[in-house]
Parts: C-alpha cells; sequence; structure tokens
C-alpha cells in the first residue's frame, strides 16, 4: 500500500483567498472521483499580518481605508469582488459583519488541533467563522468554543491557548515559509515537491495530483 | 470573470534551475504555474494582487 501523498498548505484564517482556495482544492480532488490519489493534508501557520490589534473597532473597510490608506471605494469595490468569487466557489462571505483581528492564537489552536488530529475541521470551523458568520477568531473565549464545534475538548483547548504552549510551533511554521521563499498564500506544497501559489482553479489541483499520483505508478513499476 | 478563473494549463517551472519569478527563485520546489492571475494575499492588503493599492 503506497503511502498518500502530502499537502502541505500554508495558510491565514484571516485570507479570504486561502478559504477559495480550499474549496478550489478539494473541488479539484472531488472531481477525480475514484481516481483521486489517497491525500494527507496539513495546515501551516502563516500570519499576514502581525500588526492588527486583537480587537479592532470597525469594519474591513474601515481596516483597509484607515489603516492602509486605500481609498474606500476602492476597498468597497474589492470586496466585491472578492465576494463574487467565493460565491463562485460555495461560500457566501460577509464582510460587514467580520471582524478584523490578529489571528496568531487562531494558529495556537490550529496546532492544537492537529496533535489531536481534528486539524482540518478546525480550519473549515475557523475560516467559516471568520469569512461567513462575523465570529471573532482572536479571542480566547470565542476560539474555545469553535475548538468544540470542531470537535475538541474544550478545557484542553483552552488550556493549549492561555499556556501559549504551541506558540513555537506557530512561528516555526512562519520561518519555514520564510525559508522556503513563501512570501504569499495560500501556497500549497504537493508531495514536497511542486509548489502552487494563489487560489487556482480546482482543475490545476486535479492535473497536479493526477501528475504525482501518475509519477508514483511510474517510481514503482 | 476574474483572473482566478482564467486559463488553467498546468506547466512546471523549476525553481532550482533559473526560475522565472523573483518568489519562484528561493523556493525549493517545482512550481506549478497554473493560472497566471490566481489570487495570493501578501502582507495584509489581499484582494488584488498587483494593484496599485497593495502594500
Amino acid at each position: 500500500m503506497s503511502t498518500p501523498i502530502k499537502i502541505d498548505i500554508w495558510s491565514d484564517i484571516a485570507c479570504p483567498w486561502c478559504y477559495i482556495g480550499k474549496r478550489h482544492f478539494e473541488a479539484g480532488v472531488a472531481a477525480l472521483g475514484d481516481d483521486a490519489p489517497e491525500i494527507e493534508v496539513e495546515y501551516h501557520s502563516f500570519e499576514l499580518a502581525p500588526d492588527t490589534p486583537v480587537d479592532f473597532e470597525g469594519s474591513e473597510i474601515d481596516f483597509l481605508a484607515k489603516h492602509k490608506g486605500m481609498p474606500a471605494e476602492r476597498v468597497q469595490q474589492m470586496l466585491q469582488q472578492v465576494t463574487g468569487v467565493a460565491a463562485n466557489a460555495g461560500l457566501d462571505y460577509d464582510f460587514d459583519a467580520l471582524q478584523h483581528t490578529k489571528t496568531l492564537k487562531a494558529h495556537e489552536l490550529l496546532h492544537f488541533a492537529k496533535s489531536e488530529g481534528r486539524q482540518l475541521e478546525l480550519a473549515e470551523r475557523l475560516f467559516k467563522a471568520y469569512f461567513t458568520e462575523g465570529r471573532h477568531v482572536g479571542r480566547v473565549d470565542e476560539l474555545v468554543a469553535l475548538a468544540a464545534d470542531a470537535g475538541l475538548d474544550a478545557d484542553a483547548a483552552r488550556e493549549a491557548l492561555e499556556s501559549g504552549r504551541f506558540a513555537d510551533a506557530v512561528q516555526a511554521d512562519i520561518a519555514q515559509a520564510g525559508a522556503y521563499g513563501i512570501n504569499g498564500v495560500p501556497f500549497f506544497v504537493i508531495d514536497g515537491k511542486y509548489g502552487v501559489s494563489g487560489a487556482q482553479p480546482a482543475e490545476v489541483f486535479g492535473q497536479v495530483l493526477t501528475q504525482v499520483a501518475g509519477e508514483r505508478d511510474g517510481a514503482v513499476a | 470573470m476574474t483572473a482566478a478563473e482564467g486559463s488553467t494549463a498546468v506547466t512546471t517551472t523549476d525553481a532550482s534551475a533559473g526560475a522565472p519569478a523573483a518568489e519562484a527563485s528561493a523556493s525549493p520546489f517545482t512550481m506549478v504555474t497554473g493560472a497566471p492571475g490566481a489570487m495570493v494575499c501578501e502582507g495584509d492588503v489581499c484582494f488584488v494582487p498587483g494593484a496599485e493599492t497593495a502594500q
């Protein structure tokens, strides 16, 4: 029996294209049907905006317009475009409800979830909470509730967050991204060999997986 | 239609053997070109890569 194809994904919960890319990747795998190779997915931390406060008072438009000096009309236009692409991927983004925050603790929770074998469930829960439900993913209490939603023990999740014992793992992921030359996310590493940057269309992911599976078969033959 | 939904041809670039892009030059991976306009978030502005508003 062959080992699963490893998919390492660098992403940030606050990255709209990471959630869209996640859906595209999943669609790419699903489109292969019975021909889909066995895969193992692992999420890695990438903090897009380390200087973001945990409690930012204002909307996403406020953040980009006031803190980044972008024209409000331009921000509105961009958010509408992202919302449209997300909708095409089956995601109901709500930027009016979105609560902009620092995602460091969310990344720590993702590492805790990995140690418990529920990282994929939590990644989906956090993305959904942030982009479609307007939940605050920077506060410990909210993260604990989301962890429980993902099937994790709430008390253990709280301990993991309050102790900060996964902080080093988060920084290690970020450092690894830097060593790999990863400047933007989402970034997918397929089988430790191929790099896929961005929210690529589903068929791109399907084609890469098919290629990798074929290479493996060729190596075995 | 967005750039992310454009061409989907899959080609690869061996980053270790003369990469065409700055991002790929430091990558140990063979980069899959895919759709060139696929969106990426960089820094804390991550909606339209390459736009004048990106910082």
